[in-house]
């Protein structure tokens, strides 16, 4: 099996090669739609990758080619080294719903991926202990997903797919459908959650703050056909707080590069 | 590290509970009534309007079952019944769930049959009860064939139906989280479409039963259709309605166990509250 620890790793070591990727779909007229065009990105072990862009350019069309759920159309992707063809299981997936199986309860649902073949049983529930308690969801172990509220949804979607430590955790627009308030505060965690182990994340938003706020690097896509039109390396120091994020040294720099960016794309004039 | 959950979600996610008992009662007295109310006035119509010859009446029917049961025959009956269908009934149930999930799962198998299916869909089933005399003569295997028959295709239609709507995205998720074979079929895919499945199962009960009592009615020595048809002929009426209401408490029975198993195995849903259409 895979090892988790990265500490071993150089900080440049590539866990995702993106080369030249193409994704075309068949439309319903029997046309061609190309939702992703010619896109190249190397993932170091370790970074928070964020993934930014318009509404429907295909950003989790990307994660899903990393997960091996759809195929390319052209160009390949390079997981650990091997290619992707067939579902990549050694990913996370965190949904844009939280998606948790509405019947099984809290425990079952953060348990699920934690095979008995690699781990044992004192393993499991070390592990399963370990998570829900960080994600604050002691006690709810035996609650089903349609007793937890929105919030508690999601955090225990994001520990299911970190609980059986996969090396890369995809996570498409976790946060989208949730109230400002709650979103920070599920920022703030993930970051937190992140600083204990830094998996590789690839996180798609389509919010420019949260974008920053979170990542290493910015991957800024542009309007369907979808290429990548820039990376943005993001200077802030870590550990971050997510509540005074306007404050700390570097995000304005790189929030302002990144408007910018989008201000050309959307043909926003400036005073 | 850990943040503690906010009380406002402990409060969310404790279970709505607390029915209104004074409320309950009430519904339970009102249906008292209704039931008892009909059973008076049909009691009094068979003694001054219509005649009881033609529409007995509970005093008689009562006098009937319990003469019924204290023979032995009745329950006799009863017992040769409940075997077509306790055979018949478990057996369509299984391979109409197999199937279905088969269809969901292979697609080629689901293009080349599913119109072969529909078309024995459009074949009135009982109008078969004969033809399974013929071939499997005039004891309980004709009749376990019919049930069999009327189960089936329910099971199959609603367990499909489940297949189709199935989320796409829970079995991605499965799959990606390392489950294949065993683990995605019975801790995935069956526990998602089981609430499909479970309809399947509770509205074949009533269709199973029927199953049975024609395959009586068309050829029979025993069994409680064949009661039915042999009091109808001898003008028993009161005998009749007894073979009815044994039935009907049969079909009660039965869907009370498969209501049982159905709360165990939906427990996991949010129990849904009657719907407010109106303010």
């Amino acid at each position: 099996m895979e090892p988790t620890g990265h500490g071993a790793r150089s900080r440049d070591e590539l866990v995702i090669r993106i080369e030249g990727v193409t994704k075309a779909f068949q439309t319903p007229d029997r046309g061609r739609l190309t939702t992703l065009d010619n896109i190249s990105l190397n993932v170091p072990y370790g970074q928070f990758i964020t993934i930014v862009g318009p509404s429907g350019c295909g950003k989790s069309t990307l994660l899903k080619l990393i997960a091996g759920l759809t195929p390319t159309s052209g160009g390949r992707i390079l997981y650990q080294g091997a290619e992707v063809r067939d579902l990549n299981t050694k990913v996370g997936y965190v949904p844009q719903e939280s998606k948790l199986f509405p019947w099984l309860t809290l425990e079952e649902n953060v348990a699920f991926g934690l095979d008995s073949k690699r781990y044992s049983r004192e393993e499991r529930e070390r592990q399963l202990k370990y998570f829900i308690a960080l994600a604050g969801l002691a006690g709810f172990e035996n609650y089903y997903p349609s007793q937890l509220s929105g919030g508690m949804s999601k955090r225990a979607s994001i520990i299911r797919a970190l609980a059986y430590e996969p090396p890369v955790i995809l996570m498409d627009e976790p946060f989208g459908p949730l109230d400002a308030q709650t979103r920070m505060v599920l920022q703030d965690e993930l970051l937190k959650i992140w600083e204990q182990k830094r998996q590789t994340i690839l996180f798609v938003t389509h919010d420019l703050v949260e974008a920053v706020a979170l990542a290493d690097r910015v991957v800024v896509m542009t309007h369907r056909p979808a290429h990548i039109m820039d990376v943005i390396d993001v200077p802030m120091k870590r550990p971050r707080n997510i509540f005074a994020i306007h404050r700390q040294e570097g995000f304005d720099e790189a929030y302002t590069r990144l408007w910018d960016i989008f201000r050309h794309e959307l043909h926003i004039k400036t005073q | 590290m850990t943040i503690g959950a906010t009380t406002s979600e402990r409060t969310a996610a404790v279970e709505r509970s607390g029915f209104l008992s004074k409320r309950r009662v009430w519904i339970v007295l009102v249906r008292v009534a209704f039931v008892g109310g009909f059973f008076l006035l049909w009691e009094i119509a068979s003694q001054r309007w219509i005649d009881a010859f033609l529409i007995s009446s509970p005093s008689r029917i009562l006098t009937s079952m319990i003469a019924g049961f204290r023979s032995g025959e009745l329950i006799q009956h009863c017992w040769v019944t409940l075997q077509e269908i306790a055979i018949g009934f478990p057996a369509g149930v299984i391979l109409g769930i197999g199937l279905g999930y088969a269809f969901g799962r292979s697609r080629l198998l689901a293009e080349v049959f599913e119109p072969i299916i529909i078309a024995l869909n459009g074949i009135p089933r009982t109008a078969l009860a004969p033809l399974f005399i013929v071939w499997l003569g005039i004891g309980i295997w004709s009749k376990v064939g019919v049930v069999f028959l009327l189960t089936f295709f329910l099971n199959f239609f609603n367990t499909y139906a489940g297949m189709r709507q199935l989320d796409q995205e829970y079995v991605d998720l499965a799959r990606l989280m390392g489950a294949r074979g065993w683990k995605l079929t019975f801790r995935v895919i069956l526990p998602a479409i089981s609430p499909y499945v479970f309809t399947g199962i509770r509205t074949s009960i009533p269709f199973a039963v029927i199953g049975a009592i024609v395959g009586e009615f068309v050829a029979a020595t025993e069994g409680v259709g064949f009661f039915i048809r042999q009091a109808a002929g001898l003008f028993r009426t009161a005998d009749v309605f007894v073979g009815i209401i044994v039935l009907m408490l049969m079909v009660i029975a039965i869907d009370k166990v498969a209501e049982l198993i159905e709360r165990r195995a939906l427990r996991w849903q949010s129990t849904s509250e009657h719907v407010r259409i109106q303010g």
